[in-house]
C-alpha cells in the first residue's frame, strides 16, 4: 500500500496562495479556519524561501497520542483522520501539533472551541465515502475518487507535491539531480563532525 | 569519601535537569541564527541545521503568513513534543500511581486504625464551630473541587480506563459533559477559592504549639491527645499547601487554558497545562486525605461541617485550645467587663 504524503519544494514555491484557496474551495470550508497555509521565511530578505504547510499526516502522530477520546485513526495509507462525532474540542491536538494543523470554529472562551478540522488529505472522514454526511463534516474524498489532494493537484509551479510517498519523492529527487542544489533538504553529503577531520586513510575505522 | 559521591551524583542530577529542561522551556533564546549558519556554511556547506532551528524556534521577525490568526506565521512548533511527553508521561503514569497509591494507603489506614471515636461520653451541649457563611464556603468550594477532579480525572485517565469499558460513543458524551463541567465550573472554583482563602486564612495562622502537633503528628498513629487551635497543624497544611498554594496555581494555569480567546500562543498552554496537571495530581490526593479524616475518619467531623455545631467533648478531645478561647470567650458577661475570676473559675470545673 502506498504511504501518502505532503512534499513542498521550496525552490519552486512562488507564494501565490493557490493550494490555500483550492482546500477552501475544495471542501467548502468555514471562515476563519484554514488547513492550509502558506510560511515564508525571511520574508523580503534576498533567497527568501515559501513553504506550503498543513498536516503533515505524521507517523507517530502527536495529536493522536494527547487526544483524550481517542478520535483519530490512521488509514492504511497513512493518512491522518478524525472522528468529529467523537472529539470533544478540548484543543489537545492544538497543542501538539508541530504545525498548526488543528484548526476550530469558535474562539475558544470557556473552552468553547467547536469541532476539530484540519487537512484530511481529500480522504474524508468516517462516514460513507462521497456521502452528503461526509462532506458536511470533512470536505470532499478525492482519494475515494480516484483523485489526489486539490491543493496539490492546483498547485501552478507544481512546488506542493501530494500523493504516495515513493513517487513524488523520486521526482522531488530528480529536480534536486537535474538544478545540483538542494541536497541540503536531504541532508545528503552531511554527517556528524567537520569532513576535513574525518581521517581518510582507515575507512571503518572508530575515531 | 560518601559524601563527594553523593555531592556529584546530585550535581549530576542538577545537570541532567538544565540540559532536559532549558532547551524545552526556552526556544525562544535561540539568536542570531544568519551568523550560526554562516559559520556553519564554511566547516559543512550544506548543513542547514542553524535555519531550521531558527524556524522551530519562531521568533523570526521576517518569517510571514498572509493566513490570519495566533502563530499562523509558525511553521513548526516543537514544544507540543515535549508537552505530549511530559503529559502522557510523567503526569499520566505516576500522577495515576500516586492517586493509586494514596487511595489504597488511605484504606489501609482505615482497616488498621480505624474510626477516630470521642473518648469521653457527649455532653449534649453543642457549640458552633462553623456559622453558615463558613459552611456556604467550604461546600461551594467542595463541591465545585470534586466536579473538577473526577471531569479531569476523565480527561487525563478516562482514555486509558473508561474509554474501553464504555466503548467510543459513550466515552465521547462522557468527555464533552466533563470537558464543558470543568471549563465552566472552573472559574466557580477559582472565586470560591478566594473566598475561602479570607474566610479561614485568620484561624490558620501557624503558631508555636502547631510545631508540638506536627511533631507527633497529632496523635494520629499514637492516639495521645494532641492540644489544637480552631484548625490543627494539617488542617493548616491542607490550607496553605492544598488550598492555597495549588488552588491559585490550579486556577491561574486554569484560566489561560480555558480562555484561548484572548490569543495566548502555544508555549505557554503547553506550559500552563504541564503545571496544571502537576497542581492537580497533587491537589487530588490532598483532598482525599482531607475527605477521609473529615467523614470517615473522624466521628463528629462531617457534622460539623454539616451542621456548624460540634459536641464539646469532641471540641475539647479535637480542638483544645479553641475550645478554651470560646468557653473564656462564653464566659464574658455580654457588654459587661471580662471577668478573669469566672472564666478561671468555669475553666477549672471543666478540668
Amino acid at each position: 500500500m502506498a504511504r501518502m504524503k505532503f512534499l513542498c519544494d521550496a525552490e519552486r514555491c512562488i507564494e501565490c496562495n493557490g493550494c490555500v484557496t483550492a482546500c477552501k474551495q475544495e471542501h467548502d470550508i468555514p471562515w476563519g479556519v484554514n488547513r492550509r497555509r502558506v510560511v515564508t521565511l525571511n520574508d523580503g530578505v534576498p533567497g527568501e524561501k515559501s513553504i506550503s504547510v498543513a498536516c503533515m499526516h505524521c507517523s507517530d502522530a502527536p495529536c493522536m497520542a494527547v487526544c483524550p477520546v481517542d478520535c483519530f485513526y490512521q488509514t492504511s495509507e497513512g493518512v491522518v483522520l478524525h472522528d468529529k462525532d467523537l472529539c470533544i474540542g478540548c484543543g489537545y491536538c492544538f497543542y501538539a501539533c508541530p504545525f498548526g494543523a488543528p484548526q476550530f470554529p469558535q474562539d475558544g472562551a470557556f473552552g468553547l472551541r467547536g469541532k476539530m478540522d484540519k487537512c484530511t488529505f481529500c480522504a474524508g472522514g468516517p462516514e460513507a465515502d462521497n456521502s452528503a454526511a461526509e462532506f458536511k463534516k470533512y470536505g470532499r474524498n478525492r482519494l475515494a475518487e480516484g483523485k489526489l489532494p486539490a491543493c496539490a493537484e492546483m498547485c501552478a509551479t507544481k512546488a506542493l507535491l501530494g500523493g504516495d510517498s515513493d513517487v513524488i519523492s523520486d521526482i522531488y529527487r530528480n529536480r534536486v539531480l537535474k538544478r545540483g542544489k538542494g541536497s541540503e533538504v536531504w541532508g545528503w553529503g552531511t554527517a556528524y563532525g567537520k569532513p576535513e577531520k574525518q581521517p581518510a586513510a582507515q575507512p571503518g575505522a572508530k575515531s | 569519601m560518601r559524601d563527594n559521591l553523593g555531592m556529584r551524583r546530585l550535581m549530576r542530577w542538577c545537570a541532567v535537569l538544565c540540559i532536559v529542561l532549558l532547551p524545552q522551556f526556552s526556544w525562544a533564546a535561540e539568536t542570531s541564527s544568519a551568523n550560526e549558519q554562516a559559520q556553519r556554511q564554511t566547516t559543512q556547506p550544506g548543513n542547514n541545521a542553524p535555519v531550521w532551528r531558527d524556524v522551530r524556534g519562531g521568533d523570526n521577525l521576517y518569517q510571514t503568513t498572509q493566513v490570519r490568526g495566533i502563530e499562523t506565521d509558525v511553521l513548526v512548533q516543537s514544544g507540543g513534543e515535549t508537552w505530549r511527553q511530559i503529559r502522557n508521561g510523567p503526569i499520566t503514569v505516576y500522577g495515576g500511581w500516586l492517586l493509586v497509591v494514596i487511595t489504597l494507603l488511605i484504606g489501609l489506614f482505615y482497616g488498621v486504625k480505624g474510626q477516630i471515636k470521642l473518648h469521653d461520653k457527649p455532653t449534649g451541649r453543642l457549640m458552633q464551630r462553623f456559622t453558615p457563611w463558613d459552611r456556604v464556603v467550604h461546600w461551594s468550594t467542595a463541591i465545585s473541587f470534586m466536579i473538577l477532579a473526577l471531569t479531569g480525572m476523565v480527561t487525563l485517565f478516562g482514555k486509558y480506563i473508561l474509554l474501553p469499558v464504555f466503548g467510543y460513543t459513550l466515552f465521547s458524551w462522557l468527555a464533552i459533559l466533563s470537558k464543558n463541567l470543568h471549563n465552566f465550573v472552573g472559574p466557580l472554583f477559582a472565586v470560591c477559592t478566594v473566598l475561602l482563602f479570607f474566610t479561614f486564612v485568620r484561624d490558620n495562622i501557624p503558631k508555636a504549639h502547631d510545631w508540638l502537633w506536627m511533631k507527633k503528628a497529632g496523635g494520629l498513629l499514637s492516639g495521645e491527645h494532641v492540644p489544637s487551635d480552631r484548625f490543627n497543624a494539617g488542617e493548616k497544611i491542607w490550607f496553605w499547601f492544598g488550598v492555597t498554594l495549588l488552588g491559585i496555581v490550579a486556577s491561574i494555569t486554569g484560566f489561560i487554558l480555558d480562555f484561548a480567546n484572548f490569543g495566548q500562543g502555544r508555549l505557554l498552554m503547553q506550559q500552563a497545562n504541564v503545571i496544571h496537571g502537576i497542581a492537580a495530581v497533587l491537589f487530588v490526593p490532598m483532598a482525599l486525605a482531607h475527605i477521609y479524616i473529615g467523614t470517615l475518619g473522624t466521628e463528629g467531623s462531617y457534622t460539623s461541617m454539616r451542621t456548624g455545631s460540634v459536641d464539646e467533648t469532641w471540641a475539647k478531645e479535637h480542638h483544645e485550645y479553641w475550645y478554651n478561647d470560646a468557653k473564656t470567650r462564653q464566659g464574658h458577661a455580654p457588654g459587661g467587663a471580662p471577668s478573669a475570676a469566672v472564666a478561671a473559675a468555669m475553666k477549672e470545673g471543666w478540668k
